[in-house]
């Protein structure tokens, strides 16, 4: 996977050496350490070093090239296949549609695209209904994947089949509208997660038909019913996402509730800090949003922590001793928890120079040099005061 | 979006059991119950059995409680419980529709598949159980065991007996119970 991402970034750099490499692979192999040597120009060579690829990842990689741009139009040609599957002749796509149903296959297609352009000129939907209606009572009631081709119409239109599509699509086990439906290997549909804690706590049959379902095939999303649901029935869905949205957040909240507690710290400090000059309240969100990005990181939690905490009560000394009163008990705990070493301190320290050298090239790169080590100098002092800070409560 | 969806909800509700003037409590159980895929789910059934109830029977929660259903079930024509209406309770897990509801006769009925406690024995009711099965089905299960009693399987071996060497003298005893308990 690796080696196949550094492909692209390795053949436009040096075409030549490229063809020549795929022209002869075995030679490569033959030579080796003489035969790469002369391989790759000086100038490969020296971004290859920068890149920090030695000379054995490259002559593997230099061996993969051969088949990688192959296996990577194999792939988009799938991904097409699946979303748009465009009329070939191919021996693949035959097969393909075999293993499929018959129903499913020829209607799924034209279905989405005719769903898609409906919805694209919303003008042209009144003239059109009428026609739809007509093809609706030529179908079959007994074939849903033909019936939902048959209502490219809004649902917000009173149509006589929709509650029988409602019955249709909606999810046995929830008894509500599919939600990510899943299709088991005998046909069935249910919601993904219908059936995910169907097969956990009533085993691995078919809630409809009892028959043995691989577990595989029970977590994909059907892709085409899911899109005709969601044209169908933009409400229920909206409705069931609003709710699945709700759900999760109150979850996750549970789940952790340090990091809640946290970030209500860190407003409440910046809230503290308002009279911060703004190019400074800039940099500290700048730098907040690096160290989250991290946020297991115990070292850089504390980080922000300190240096919110330094920042508030360098601004307003009453309102930061009353936040440092108050941030102590997070910092105990912290440190409770996981007793910090003297390399952790070191690392602290480091990580927190390298911040400071990274947010002065990136914040401060159109700025007059006077602010830039304004904000250098400050960020050191913050720096400073961390570490004593930390090394204080950690006394305590 | 969901609000129109959910007051829809509650009007088909109080639409289709008027009866009930608990109107308070049921909102109050709605509120509770909407985060639970168990108890929307019962909310779901009821709604369509009230809508579409199946023939000779009905069923609905007993008070303020979801998870507690009441039910009926009339005597099938052409068997010796004919006229006889009998009451189950039935209780939903908290993990309905993944475990079966349990169903017990609150009416003594002569059959070899329910004993005298109101237990019934109905595979659907254990193993074979499904999530995509419904009340509705479960009633209709019952109901058609009035007709067909299943004697291989029995809860009371004493009237499976009966039930394969005279069909004539069960079906009268049937009858007889009918007539005293379930009338």
């Amino acid at each position: 996977m690796a080696r196949q991402q550094e492909e692209p970034k390795q053949s436009p750099r040096d075409p030549k050496v490229r063809a020549r490499e795929s022209s002869d692979p075995v030679k490569v192999v033959s030579n080796g350490t003489s035969g790469d040597s002369s391989m790759f120009s000086p100038r490969f060579k020296s971004v290859a070093a920068m890149a920090g690829w030695d000379e054995e990842s490259l002559l593997i990689a230099s061996l993969v090239v051969d088949d990688t741009p192959e296996r990577q139009v194999k792939y988009k040609k799938r991904s097409d296949l699946h979303f748009k599957t465009p009329p070939t002749n191919s021996s693949r796509r035959k097969r393909r549609a075999q293993r499929r149903s018959p129903i499913s296959m020829s209607v799924s297609v034209l279905n989405l695209d005719d769903d898609e352009e409906t919805k694209k000129d919303e003008s042209g939907k009144e003239k059109e209904e009428p026609q739809i209606i007509v093809n609706k009572e030529k179908e079959t009631g007994d074939d849903k994947m033909a019936e939902s081709s048959g209502v490219s119409c809004p649902p917000s239109s009173n149509l006589p089949c929709l509650d029988k599509l409602r019955d249709e699509l909606s999810c046995a086990i929830c008894l509500e509208i599919c939600f990510e439906p899943s299709t088991t290997p005998c046909g069935h549909s249910f919601c993904k997660k219908c059936l995910r804690s169907a097969a956990d706590k009533c085993g691995k049959r078919c809630p409809k038909c009892r028959q043995l379902m691989t577990h595989s095939r029970s977590c994909t999303v059907n892709t085409v019913l899911w899109n005709t649901i969601q044209l169908l029935f933009p409400q229920e869905v909206e409705a069931r996402k609003a709710a699945g949205a709700l759900n999760s957040s109150g979850e996750a909240v549970r789940q952790i509730p340090e990091k809640a507690f946290y970030n209500t710290r860190s407003v409440q400090s910046r809230r503290a800090s308002s009279g911060v000059s703004s190019n400074r309240e800039m940099t500290m969100r700048r730098r907040r949003v690096i160290l989250s990005q991290d946020e297991e990181d115990d070292d850089a939690a504390l980080a922000i922590r300190l240096v919110q905490n330094t920042e508030a009560e360098h601004q307003n000394p009453e309102q930061g001793a009353y936040n440092n009163h108050r941030s102590i008990r997070p910092l105990r705990a912290s440190s409770s928890r996981r007793i910090p070493s003297q390399d952790g301190d070191a690392a602290l320290a480091l990580r927190l120079q390298r911040e400071e050298f990274m947010e002065a090239f990136r914040v401060n790169h159109g700025q007059s040099g006077s602010s830039l080590s304004l904000a250098r100098a400050n960020l050191r002092a913050m720096t400073s005061r961390a570490t004593s800070h930390r090394a204080t409560t950690r006394h305590l | 979006m969901t609000k129109p969806a959910a007051g829809s909800v509650a009007g088909m509700l109080t639409m289709t059991k008027p009866s009930a003037g608990s109107l308070a409590s049921r909102s109050t159980w709605v509120s509770t119950t909407s985060v639970s895929s168990s108890g929307k789910r019962i909310q779901r059934e009821m709604v369509e059995l009230n809508l579409d109830p199946p023939p000779g029977c009905c069923a609905g929660p007993k008070g303020d409680n979801l998870y507690n259903w009441v039910a009926t079930i009339i005597g099938p024509p052409g068997t010796p419980y004919q006229g006889g209406i009998y009451f189950l309770d039935i209780t939903f897990p908290c993990d309905y529709p993944f475990k079966p509801p349990k169903v017990v006769f609150k009416t003594r009925i002569y059959h070899c598949n329910v004993d005298s406690a109101g237990n019934v024995s109905l595979e659907i009711l254990k193993d074979s159980w499904s999530p995509a099965l419904t009340i509705t089905k479960v009633l209709q299960a019952l109901q058609s065991i009035f007709t067909k009693p299943d004697p291989y399987n029995p809860l009371v071996p004493g009237i499976a007996h009966l039930y394969l060497q005279d069909e004539a003298k069960h079906a009268e005893l049937a009858a007889e119970w009918t007539l005293r308990f379930a009338k």
